[in-house]
């Protein structure tokens, strides 16, 4: 049975994105950047689903 | 619940028989992603309390409301003079200074470094605490000089009617 390898890439990608996003969410918190502060917030949870349907396609895929 | 486990010392040999369970702790490429993704959960539940905090401060909630209060008539202000006042509670000692002839700068005259009572000094233009020569800048209100380190707070002023009013504090920022 052959593993494919590319969903935990992407996981990990998304992983990376949260990461990045995290820290520019605070940053601009704290100079007061309300409005990218909100954004930056806003694509950290809509990636929560994204890893979600990324796994979900994952975890059947043997080939 | 059986009793074989009460037995001193117990029949079983393997003192560690909880240890070989058949791979379950072994991380494997599944539950290896089950954990990116419970990881790009928690960091999505973390986000939620500074886009709330954010679009708090974006709606004006954090700031707080004073009653305006009305501090002096601008008649009996000419240019370059101050004037004591109480703003925002009774006891809050304040002090406005008229800069010219359309601007009004207003501080909590309290010193920031042991709260002696600052003065404005007209013909050196600049505020004075008397108690240890700190100076602060009258446009800004930061230190200059002496021993305070940290900026008067400001007050908000607004002229209307020919009166000047003080309106709300600015926030403190460290």
């Amino acid at each position: 049975m052959k593993r494919s390898y590319l969903p935990v890439a992407l996981l990990l990608a998304v992983l990376m994105l949260n990461i990045i996003f995290t820290q520019y969410m605070v940053h601009q918190y704290f100079y007061e950047n309300y409005t990218n502060t909100i954004i930056a917030a806003v694509i950290n949870v809509i990636l929560f689903p994204v890893a979600f349907l990324i796994y979900k396609k994952g975890v059947n895929v043997h080939d | 619940m059986s009793d074989k486990n009460n037995k001193i010392p117990f029949t079983e040999d393997n003192y560690t028989h909880n240890i070989n369970r058949n791979n379950e702790r072994k991380l494997d490429r599944r539950g290896f992603m089950k954990t990116l993704v419970g990881a790009a959960g928690v960091f999505a539940v973390s986000s939620l309390p500074w886009g709330v905090l954010a679009a708090k401060e974006l709606n004006g909630l954090g700031d707080k409301k004073y009653p305006k209060h009305k501090i002096t008539d601008v008649n009996s202000l000419p240019i370059g003079d101050a004037v004591d006042f109480a703003f925002p509670g009774e006891h809050d000692s304040a002090i406005l200074i008229r800069l010219s002839e359309n601007k009004y700068v207003a501080y909590q005259n309290a010193c920031t470094h042991l709260r002696c009572p600052v003065f404005w000094k007209k013909d050196e233009q600049e505020m004075l605490c008397p108690c240890h020569h700190g100076k602060f800048d009258v446009e800004t209100g930061a230190p200059t000089a002496g021993p305070p380190r940290r900026p008067l707070p400001e007050i908000h002023v607004k002229v209307e009617n020919g009166a000047v009013y003080a309106v709300g504090v600015k926030r403190y920022e460290a």
